[in-house]
């Protein structure tokens, strides 16, 4: 009687389950066919709702992260607001919801947000649609001084540890940079500075400019290795693929942004976050 | 067939839901051993055992679990303490379950009928033998029902572990996110992988329940 209690018990419970997971991946389904549903234009559902909504991550200074008053601030909030100034007429008519490295891509795909900016990779390019580079962007590491690292060759070593990210583009430069390091997977360039400054790594694979900003801070203690992990990249403004009158609006608001209408702003932005002037309006200019 | 097994990173998946449940035994063993010993202090070492376990236990059910997960992980190697992931989280689980199965020991010994002391003292039975005859043995009797329980909630909080590189479930499936570019099935096979190993903890602590209760 019992062990058939217990066998009863354990079929009632797989059943509930199975239950309750039909009908979680029955929801989910209603929900991607939702968010597929690109027959209206993100463009028009902003502007009924007078408001932009940007994902960011909020621990990658210069490009977004909190000051001390909490605020969010950044290279790419800048631009965040430039985008709802120019499409609703006020930077502030912005929301910003907060991921970590991985939570981006889902908070496009799912129509939680409208835009947001990253890295242009290929492979992130068949998930959701980038824009034109923003900026130009680069990969190199962040050492700890007293690694003794001062170049790509120090790292290339078994004893040596460098902290990545989840994404497969930091798992291929450390296969092609170096093979015989090992490396440590984390879920924020934070966790990767907390990683190197206690010690678990010696180096962490990041954007240069974040690179740049936390050597800054940590003067005497890291250092900003100048060689570069392969060559420029692309920062693109990102939001959800197959909606062409969106993208053309943000890839006409980057076209101006860098080459046009918009370009004072631009320097405003770079000079505040990079402490220097963007590449020139137009290459041919002489005076520019 | 292997094509299909390719695209759903299902050998990785498989070696994440073991590492999960590798964790979550480890984490259990402690949590259990850390807890036996926090009991046997309160039992043995009077008003002093009990302020000294109370206080723990207050410090560990009040703080989120990812704290000392970081503090083991991020601290101990500056102070020369570098164990790998695996150990750090384990330790962090067993600080923290510690306190919340002593309190399942302590209510299950709370439970035990008083008139069973006094019948051990009558025979004889010295003190040590009322703890390990008398005592022991019904605390784990009462305690399995919320043990099981203790342990889903174990298993779940191993989750926590992607944050400092284990590569478990929950950092598969944030991998497989990244490298596919999938918004919901990386998630719903480690959902599913979940669910397989809390439905064998279920009927583990059911036949468990079953085997003693009725002896």
């Amino acid at each position: 009687m019992n062990t058939k209690s217990t066998h009863f018990r354990f079929r009632i419970n797989a059943l509930t389950t199975a239950v309750i997971m039909f009908f979680a991946v029955a929801l989910f389904g209603v929900i991607t066919q939702a968010s597929a549903d690109t027959s209206n234009s993100r463009y028009d559902a902003i502007v009924k709702r007078d408001k932009l909504i940007a994902v960011t991550m909020t621990t990658i200074p210069p490009f977004a992260f909190k000051d001390e008053k909490g605020n969010l601030v950044g290279f790419d909030i800048d631009i965040y607001k430039l985008v709802a100034r120019e499409l609703l007429g006020d930077k502030e008519k912005i929301e910003f919801v907060g991921v970590g490295s991985a939570g981006r891509w889902p908070a496009i795909l799912t129509g939680q947000a409208d835009l947001g900016i990253g890295t242009i990779y290929m492979r992130r390019a068949n998930n959701v649609a980038f824009t034109y580079p923003v900026m130009d962007t680069s990969i190199n590491l962040l050492v700890t001084k007293k690694s003794g690292i001062t170049s790509l060759a120090d790292v290339n070593k078994p004893g040596i540890t460098v902290a990545n990210l989840e994404n497969p583009q930091m798992k291929d430069r450390a296969n092609r940079f170096f093979p015989k390091a090992k490396t440590i997977i984390l879920d924020g360039s934070a966790a990767q500075l907390l990683a190197i400054k206690s010690g678990r790594a010696q180096a962490m694979q990041m954007d240069t400019a974040v690179n740049d900003y936390y050597a800054a801070l940590n003067k005497g203690e890291l250092i900003s290795l100048g060689a570069m992990l392969g060559d420029m990249f692309g920062n693109g403004i990102y939001c959800q693929p197959g909606d062409f009158k969106w993208i053309r609006w943000l890839d006409t608001f980057v076209q101006e942004l860098r080459f046009g209408s918009l370009y004072a702003d631009y320097r405003e932005i770079y000079n505040k976050w990079y402490g220097k002037n963007p590449p020139p309006q137009r290459h041919y200019l002489e005076n520019n | 067939m292997t094509d299909w097994i390719g695209k759903y990173y299902l050998i990785e998946y498989i070696q994440a839901c073991g590492w999960a449940a590798v964790l979550a035994v480890a984490a259990t063993l402690g949590g259990v051993v850390w807890a036996g010993a926090l009991f046997f202090f309160t039992t043995v070492f009077g008003r002093i055992g009990r302020v000294a376990v109370a206080a723990y236990v207050q410090i560990f059910r009040n703080t989120p679990v990812l704290l000392p997960i970081y503090l083991v992980y991020f601290g101990f190697p500056m102070i020369g303490i570098v164990w790998p992931a695996a150990v750090c989280g384990c330790f962090a689980i067993t600080l923290q379950q510690g306190a919340y199965v002593s309190e399942i020991f302590r209510g299950s010994y709370k439970s035990i009928d008083r008139n069973l002391y006094d019948a051990a003292q009558s025979i004889g039975l010295s003190g040590w033998q009322i703890f390990s005859k008398i005592t022991v043995p019904q605390v784990i009797v009462y305690s399995l029902p919320s043990l099981g329980s203790q342990v889903v909630l174990i298993l779940k909080d191993t989750s926590l572990l992607s944050a400092i590189t284990v590569a478990e479930l929950m950092m598969q499936a944030k991998r497989t996110q990244e490298a596919t570019g999938a918004i919901y099935w990386p998630f719903l096979m480690a959902a599913a992988m979940y669910l397989f190993l809390t439905l064998f903890i279920d009927y583990f602590f059911a036949r468990a329940q079953k085997a003693v209760r009725w002896r």
